[in-house]
């Protein structure tokens, strides 16, 4: 809602700044989104009447102005407006003025004349955006006068985010209203007390077939107006809160709205068939083309405004085509009315259409204010348009409910707003806002709500209003006195933490994308036609096709990620994002797992000193690493395994025999990998990258390993190495599961150190070196013993791996 | 065979001379082997004590004894210089090369932002709860007294998934969903992702939100008040200025936004705070009666506030941040720099 200070002061008498009125509406709830001059400065410019006008003897489309800006002073200007001519008011800048947007005026030669100034228009003084030749002023303003005020252009536009509840503010009155609660005054409203509409021997008739969908319909007519621009105060005033003048009728139509919060609609009387207004639901079938061009098929629940055969306007909302007022208009029948808010909802929302009418219609109009906007208008029309108004007219008002009275407790008050507040404090506070209080006991208040506060319904809406009076900043601050409860914590958020710092400590940074993402995705995955992710959650109304569904896997996300990097020569990524994914469950809620989800890409060591730790590049062992810490660290080592060889059809965009599945018991919850040459093709990454993919709430459901202690062992260990040579198909890890599968109690851990193919190896075989480390918990190994032990494990492996012992 | 006193002595005289050459320590530990250790030199000599005439053996013994002792303290002397000098004395580092760093990764901005906001609610008390991000219309709307076709619904543009179910555009419904099955006292806040269609510099179609709500009885607006300003004390520094005005939720009466002086200019006034030195924090109130009702609480018993934040502000207004959208790309240039 915007508005200017000048027109406010028209109903509240107050020389408070600007800048004050806005910091006090902004803490009354009505936060002013602006507060800024509605013109330019425009030090210079001046009132000046064209005497005389001369060609210009080396151009042919300028003329030099013989122009009187003053009673004695004279000056002569160059000047190229189609419009200039003796005897014209209009504005001149004067050498030295400047003039919006920085340009300087100066004493300048045109084509050889002389010229000291230039007449503007009222688009190059940033008045209006229209440009058709210099202003035309009124004849009787004062050469020499400056022209901001003569033309009164000194003003400050305040615009308020109005909050849905407070449609009284969609008015300047409504503001105004506010403004002497600060100041402690009365508003002087236009129209006090509207005369009484009686309905006999009208030319036209009006019929309301439901008082429920309009409470409140008043109609009148005007004959014989002349429909033409309004003068220049009331263009003012529309062009200062942004809206564009276009004839006196509608502007007044539109002025009072403003002022009253009341829109009223005009319909040209001569397009009314059989002279009737009847506000109804629509019928089927029938369709309204409305004044902005578009034609709406109308359905019964819209309510409409129609003469004897078809709908005129959608009730509140916006005038038709078949009934606007055009510039042969000479009768108009006058409507200002009240609808059910509800009713224009739900209207507006069909229509999809939103329009100063309906905004305040749909939270809620004063019924009362209906006749004082009529009697308003028709003033104004009568004295702009010259109109014969019509005695009498309709003014139906069967639906209109008084409000009902509030209790309003005393003690409730204090004790909701934490403050010791006295019954006679918190009834000024009403009634310093229009709100008639009325004690009826010690510590209680009958509040009869205005009608124009729609939004005062219960004890609770009051409260609200006496804080908002007294001022949200003087109410006390405290601490609630609590019970102690210690609060529970929810154990997946827990896990989500933890996974998230061990993947921080394992050196990814965390991500977060978008819950909705592309349906090409599950292609560009290569995801099979049954696959369960290709069932997605669709959004009805997405910002975009390529956020229409609802991500079924976090892979595609950090892919895009990764692209992005890779794009801005950030080459080694690792990421890793722990959200939810989304599948559907027919009509109900989907439902919505937590994955764990994370890619590797480029260097092995991201930011660490080339120098110190090389160029190696990542590859499926630092996934697999960094699976198997998830594990370690999880304390899930005794139930989930990182596993080579589970096939996995659902593995569609990972390299074949580069894939591990992360498994709980026989359960697969996971894979990591790389990514097929094919699916980073898809996704536009232009290097080799790796994944990890687990399902986080199923690992939520294994339980971790215990924290328990063991005793520190006192006796050395000692290493024994082996090497083998074994088939080159023999799994190394399955030569360690052998080794600590067996039934040696000393034997604490064996590793890999070595694998080697070619010289001195033949073909088909491989050397793999092993490191077995033997401890006893009660003694010191000797090496008799342990020989004996190596040996037989040595034996046990050859036969076992076909193996033989490599030589030294 | 020279005789064992003038063993002795050449010992002195070599030993002497080379620790007084070393210069490394590492050059120390083979020294104290060569000539003291258990098969160092003097002991070799010491072993040969027997094979002395037994008259000598007395003299021969002491001064042996003298000599080792001797040399042990000039060792413990040129050990601890040595120590002294420091690394000079080691293989020369050109210490002006970067160090050996291990990859370090970095917890999302939102998420440390999200986790700061939770902490100083859970040091207050709050519980912690989570919901669906696909949420039915009820609790999204109409149990926080926003029916269909109420104005206020045009201040949610809501992505919608079927007539009844949604993207929640704000996290409140687990006020509801959690007073339905939980009697008073209650003290929860709601982290989690909304989602609103509007995407532009200050908007991204998903962004986090934390809601709280405190319900007991007794529970006023100045509790409110001392609530928040505790947590925005914490969130920003102590001598924030906050200041409350009214505003307007369906689900709270009276309800408030609450401001704090802008953390860009000081209160000055710039382009972030619009010019009024102030900045929206937050949005709070008092829980409608209308709430209550719907969960079967008796709003003359009991009373509470809720309130709402949005993560990604916070994080702005922290961190200077000027593009919401940076927060969704994941590019590294970015994350790494919180």
């Amino acid at each position: 809602m915007k508005f200017t200070l000048n027109w406010l002061r028209e109903y509240i008498d107050t020389d408070m700044e600007p800048a004050r009125i806005a910091d006090h509406l902004t803490m009354l709830g009505l936060e002013v989104d602006a507060c800024v001059p509605c013109y330019p400065e425009l030090t210079g410019v001046v009132v000046a009447r064209i005497d005389s006008v001369q060609p210009h003897p080396n151009a042919d489309k300028l003329v030099l102005c013989d122009v009187i800006v003053g009673e004695e002073e004279r000056t002569r200007v160059v000047c190229g407006a189609p419009n200039a001519r003796a005897g014209l008011v209009t504005a001149l800048a004067l050498p030295g003025a400047v003039l919006p947007g920085g340009f300087i005026i100066k004493p300048a030669k045109i084509r050889g004349e002389e010229s000291f100034g230039m007449l503007c228009s009222a688009k190059e003084l940033g008045i209006t955006e229209d440009q058709i030749g210099i202003m035309e002023l009124a004849a009787d303003l004062q050469p020499g006068q400056a022209i901001s005020q003569a033309l009164g252009l000194v003003d400050t536009m305040i615009e308020v985010d109005l909050t849905p509840n407070r449609p009284d503010c969609a008015s300047v009155l409504g503001i105004a209203r506010e403004v002497g609660g600060i100041v402690g005054k009365r508003i002087s409203p236009p129209v006090v007390t509207p005369p009484v509409l009686t309905g006999e021997n009208l030319p036209f008739s009006v019929e309301v077939e439901s008082a429920d969908d309009c409470p409140r319909y008043a109609a009148r007519l005007i004959k014989n107006v002349k429909i033409g621009p309004s003068p220049w105060w009331l263009q003012q005033r529309l062009l200062a809160v942004g809206m564009r003048p276009i004839s006196n009728i509608v502007d007044i139509t539109n002025f009072v709205m403003l002022e009253y919060g009341q829109p009223l609609h005009a319909f040209d009387f001569k397009k009314l068939s059989g002279g009737r207004i009847v506000v109804r639901r629509a019928r089927s079938g029938e369709s309204l083309s409305t004044l902005d061009g578009t034609e709406h098929q109308l359905d019964s629940e819209m309510l409409m405004i129609c003469d004897a055969e078809r709908p005129v306007a959608v009730a509140g909302i916006m005038g038709g085509a078949n009934s606007e007022v055009d510039a042969q208009t000479t009768d108009i029948l006058l409507e200002s009315a009240c609808f059910a808010a509800i009713g224009i909802r739900r209207t507006a929302g069909r229509l999809n259409m939103s329009t100063e009418a309906s905004y305040r219609f749909e939270r809620g109009v004063d019924p009362q204010g209906v006749p004082k906007a009529m009697e308003r208008a028709v003033q104004l029309i009568t004295a702009l348009g010259g109109g014969e108004l019509v005695a009498g007219g309709v003014d139906f008002k069967e639906g209109v409910v008084a409000p009902a009275p509030i209790t309003l407790r005393g003690k409730r008050t204090r004790s909701l707003l934490g403050m010791d507040l006295s019954l006679d404090r918190i009834g000024a506070a009403l009634s310093s806002i229009e709100i008639d209080v009325e004690k009826i006991d010690e510590d209680t208040l009958r509040v009869t709500p205005p009608s124009f506060r729609v939004d005062l319904e219960r004890e609770v809406d009051l409260i609200e209003e006496v804080a908002r009076i007294v001022g949200y900043n003087l109410l006390p601050t405290t601490l609630p006195m609590v019970p102690m409860i210690f609060s529970e914590q929810d154990g997946l958020r827990e896990l989500r933490k933890k996974v998230a710092e061990i993947f921080i400590a394992l050196g990814f940074y965390e991500a977060i994308n978008y819950s909705f993402v592309a349906p090409q995705h599950h292609d560009l995955l290569g995801l099979a036609a049954d696959d369960a992710r290709r069932q997605s959650v669709h959004l009805l109304n997405p910002l975009a096709e390529d956020q229409s569904v609802l991500r079924t896997t976090l892979l595609p996300g950090l892919l895009e990620n990764l692209r992005r990097n890779i794009n801005h020569q950030s080459h080694d990524v690792r990421l890793f994002e722990v959200g939810k994914v989304f599948h559907p469950q027919g009509s109900d809620q989907p439902e919505e797992p937590f994955r764990l989800a994370a890619v590797i890409s480029g260097h092995r060591n991201p930011g660490a000193p080339v120098l110190h730790v090389g160029e190696t590049q990542t590859d499926i062992f630092d996934v697999k690493g960094v699976v198997t810490q998830i594990i370690d660290l999880l304390r899930l080592g005794q139930t989930v395994t990182c596993q080579a060889g589970i096939a996995g059809q659902e593995l569609s965009f990972a390299e074949p025999g580069t894939v591990l599945a992360v498994m709980g018991g026989e359960k697969i919850l996971g894979w990591c990998g790389a990514f097929n040459p094919k699916t980073l093709k898809g996704f536009g990454v232009k290097q080799q990258a790796f994944f990890v993919d687990i399902d986080l709430a199923a690992l939520a459901g294994l339980s971790s390993q215990a924290k328990t202690f063991a005793p520190l062992p006192k006796f050395p260990f000692v290493k024994w190495d082996m090497a083998l040579i074994v088939p080159e198909g023999v799994a190394a890890g399955e030569m360690l599961s052998v080794i600590h599968g067996c039934e040696e109690k000393l034997i604490e851990k064996a590793e890999i150190f070595d694998i080697f193919q070619g010289k001195n190896i033949a073909a088909g075989k491989k050397s793999i070196a092993i490191t077995i480390t033997y401890r006893a918990i009660d003694r010191t190994l000797d090496d008799e013993t342990v020989g004996k032990i190596h040996q037989k494990i040595i034996e046990m492996m050859i036969s076992r791996f076909n193996g033989q012992l490599r030589e030294a | 065979m020279p005789s064992m006193y003038d063993e002795l002595l050449r010992l002195k005289t070599v030993a002497g001379e080379e620790l007084s050459a070393i210069t490394q320590i590492g050059e120390l530990e083979p020294f104290r082997v060569k000539y003291l250790g258990r098969k160092g030199e003097f002991t070799l000599v010491m072993r040969q004590l027997g094979q002395a005439p037994p008259e000598e053996r007395p003299r021969l013994g002491q001064l042996a004894n003298e000599i080792k002792q001797d040399l042990e303290t000039a060792f413990a002397a040129q050990e601890s210089r040595l120590a002294e000098s420091g690394g000079a004395t080691h293989a020369t580092f050109d210490l002006t090369l970067p160090g050996r760093t291990v990859p370090f990764g970095k917890l999302h901005p939102v998420t440390q932002v999200m986790d700061a906001v939770c902490a100083i609610f859970e040091g207050l008390g709050f519980a912690v709860a989570e919901g669906p991000d696909v949420e039915v219309d009820f609790y999204n709307f109409e149990a926080l007294n926003i029916p269909p076709h109420h104005p206020a619904r045009a201040m949610h543009d809501t992505f919608y998934v079927s007539d009844s179910l949604l993207l929640r555009t704000h996290t409140s419904p687990m006020q509801a969903r959690i007073m339905e099955k939980e009697p008073p006292p209650l003290r929860m806040i709601a982290p989690g992702k909304v989602y609103r269609c509007d995407s532009d510099i200050t908007h991204t179609p998903m962004f986090h939100q934390v809601e709280g709500f405190l319900v007991d009885r007794h529970i006023s607006f100045a509790d409110l008040k001392g609530v928040l300003s505790v947590f925005i004390t914490k969130m920003f520094a102590e001598n924030t200025p906050i200041r409350f005005r009214p505003s307007f939720f369906p689900f709270t009466e009276p309800s408030a936004e609450v401001d704090i002086g802008c953390v860009i200019c000081g209160g000055k006034g710039c382009r972030v705070c619009k010019n009024t030195g102030w900045l929206e924090i937050l949005g709070a109130g008092m829980i409608d009666p209308e709430v209550f009702k719907k969960v079967g609480y008796d709003p003359e018993e009991y009373s509470g506030f809720a309130f709402g934040l949005g993560i990604e502000r916070i994080a702005m207004l922290k961190y200077g941040i000027t593009d919401i959208r940076l927060f969704y790309e994941n590019d590294l240039r970015f994350l790494s720099q919180f």
